[in-house]
């Protein structure tokens, strides 16, 4: 029972990283009705911005995100506006399409800078491991995505339901043609939301970095992931987000736990498996 | 183009024949080329099938290129099971675990069909890179294909290239094809004229799957080396995708002008092959903003040229 509370630990602390890497697809699913594939890769595509600032500016990892977010939101925002707004409207392949070609253009862009070789972000938070009740070993970082996990989804939370923008971005979501004739210039807030979206996107990417090694190729891994989260979560609900983060955390490693690790990342796209065929709109989607 | 579209029944069997006798004429490097281009075009055209006109948007065609080239290895190394013969063993393979995935697969819609489908391809990689009888990620030699020459494989290819283009053009003309292009272009009218939705769309499914996988083991036959992380790799569905949207959704010529510009592009960059992929991905997107149709697809539009026109008169 002891050797068990171990992967429970860590599968719920990762969850809130999962969350996160979650919340900016299920966003730009909600509100631009966009599948994102090029989600995870312009994640990764954080990763390594945090990893130059690091180099060049010599900072400790966490410092990079007053970098790399703002980068990051305006990455997002130019996408939005100049490309992906253009093909809205005109059926559901060529947005689809449009991610899929930023996706395999953000990975080979790394891959042709960045070399194929394995990185992470590099701290003394990386190995330092808290101890508890004498045999649960708590990795400090998995706390601190933890912990930043559950800031962003609350932040994101508050944001959408207090500010101005965060109502347009909702109603622009619920009704286009209604936020339009209410004065709402839903293009535009389209290209807020994908920078917004980007922003978790660079905090995910930053703390990804720091948790695992990562490679040019990894961000459909963690599309895969993001999908996950979304689907088990269902979409709107940050609450769900947040715990369809902490199941499919817990699925991967109880299922890496009993079937060994090879097996850990079969398990998470079993249970999602189940989920899409059992309750497509997720656990805790609203039926629409 | 109104004499070329008038003349295309002498046309057409003129390339057929020149094709069939390029081995006997033509340099072997040609021959390589239209043998990856007959084999590009067979799967591309079953994605085509699924996208174009039945609007199943799947990212997993890729289960069936591994099935139906893992078939081939176990069969033949393993067992010494003739060539041709396992690889039709493949296909039939590649249509059962069609119809296994189909009954979970055809509950989700749209997007989360693309989903599930990709997410079905990521766990078989994960099961043949953990399974010791295929040799985990080391992969398999397909060593009785080395007896083959390279006309057998051409021949073989060739045929897959142009089955398929002839299989979709019977279909599509076919009362099932009519249903199909009803339903793409407005679901529910079309089930409430009697088609029947789910057994259409299951159907081209299975002859997706089943093609799919024949044209796998062919190509795994010129390839020799199969292994789960590039069989079952997604990269398979950038490559489709690439040829289906750049020769045109939805237009039975699109796949065959679109695998023809992806072999090309592909030998060109062979020694730099992720500049050669940052250059298929702009590509894609340039296409998607000037032309969403695709090259075939915006000359139909523009001209109204057609050489196999689904359409009957």
């Amino acid at each position: 029972m002891q050797d068990l509370l171990q992967p429970i630990m860590n599968g719920i602390l990762l969850g809130g990283l999962y969350a996160i890497i979650g919340i900016g697809l299920s966003m730009i699913f909600g509100i631009v009705k966009l599948v994102n594939l090029a989600h995870g890769d312009l994640m990764i595509l954080a990763s390594y911005l945090s990893l130059v600032f690091m180099m060049l500016l010599g900072v400790p990892p966490l410092v990079t995100f007053v970098f790399a977010v703002p980068a990051m939101f305006f990455i997002g925002f130019v996408l939005q506006a100049y490309l992906i707004n253009r093909v809205l409207g005109k059926g559901m392949e060529p947005p689809l399409i449009l991610a899929f070609g930023l996706s395999i253009i953000t990975q080979n862009c790394l891959l042709l800078v960045f070399t194929p070789d394995a990185r992470s972000l590099i701290s003394s938070l990386s190995v330092t491991t808290i101890q508890v009740a004498g045999f649960l070993n708590i990795p400090v970082i998995y706390l601190i995505d933890f912990l930043i996990g559950l800031v962003v989804i609350s932040v994101l939370h508050q944001f959408l339901q207090k500010t101005y923008m965060g109502r347009a971005i909702r109603a622009a979501s619920d009704d286009e043609g209604a936020a339009q004739l209410m004065g709402i210039n839903t293009k535009n807030i389209y290209a807020y939301a994908m920078g917004i979206a980007m922003i978790t996107a660079a905090i995910a990417g930053v703390l990804v970095g720091m948790t695992f090694t990562f490679y040019p190729h990894t961000g459909p891994q963690y599309l895969t992931i993001a999908f996950g989260v979304v689907i088990i979560g269902g979409l709107g609900s940050m609450i769900g987000t947040f715990l369809g983060g902490i199941i499919l955390g817990l699925a991967q490693l109880l299922g890496g736990y009993f079937l060994g690790p090879g097996l850990q990342l079969l398990s998470g796209y079993v249970i999602l498996l189940i989920v899409l065929t059992v309750r497509p709109q997720g656990i805790f989607g609203r039926v629409t | 183009m109104k004499i070329l579209q008038q003349s295309r029944w002498i046309l057409l069997p003129v390339v057929v024949a020149a094709l069939i006798t390029l081995p006997l004429w033509g340099p072997s490097y040609w021959v390589l080329f239209i043998l990856l281009c007959s084999l590009y075009l067979a799967m591309a055209q079953m994605w085509n099938l699924l996208v174009g006109y039945s609007g199943l948007i799947s990212l997993g065609q890729q289960c069936f290129i591994g099935l139906g080239g893992y078939t081939l290895a176990v069969l033949s190394v393993y067992y010494g099971i003739p060539i041709w013969l396992s690889i039709l063993i493949g296909g039939v393979i590649s249509v059962l675990f069609a119809l296994i995935i189909s009954v979970p697969i055809f509950r989700m819609r749209g997007v989360y069909f693309a989903i599930g489908t990709w997410i079905v391809a990521e766990a078989l990689t994960i099961c043949f890179a953990s399974w010791d009888y295929v040799r985990h990620g080391m992969g398999l030699f397909v060593k009785p294909a080395y007896e083959l020459s390279l006309n057998q494989i051409y021949y073989a290819a060739l045929a897959m290239g142009i089955g398929s283009v002839i299989l979709v053009y019977i279909l599509l003309r076919s009362k099932l094809g009519l249903g199909l292009m009803a339903m793409r272009d407005d679901e529910g009218a079309s089930e409430t004229l009697g088609v029947e939705i789910f057994r259409s769309k299951l159907f081209c499914f299975l002859i997706g799957a089943f093609v799919t996988g024949l044209a796998a083991g062919v190509f795994y036959l010129y390839q020799i080396f199969i292994q789960p992380y590039t069989a079952f790799s997604i990269t398979w569905m950038v490559r489709l995708l690439f040829i289906v949207v750049i020769g045109g959704i939805g237009t039975i010529e699109g796949p065959i002008i679109g695998s023809i510009i992806f072999v090309l592009l592909q030998q060109v960059f062979a020694e730099y092959i992720h500049v050669g992929l940052l250059l298929l991905g702009s590509v894609a997107i340039i296409v998607m903003l000037v032309a969403p149709k695709g090259i075939m697809g915006t000359i139909q539009e523009k001209l109204g040229f057609e050489i196999l026109s689904p359409r009957r008169k």
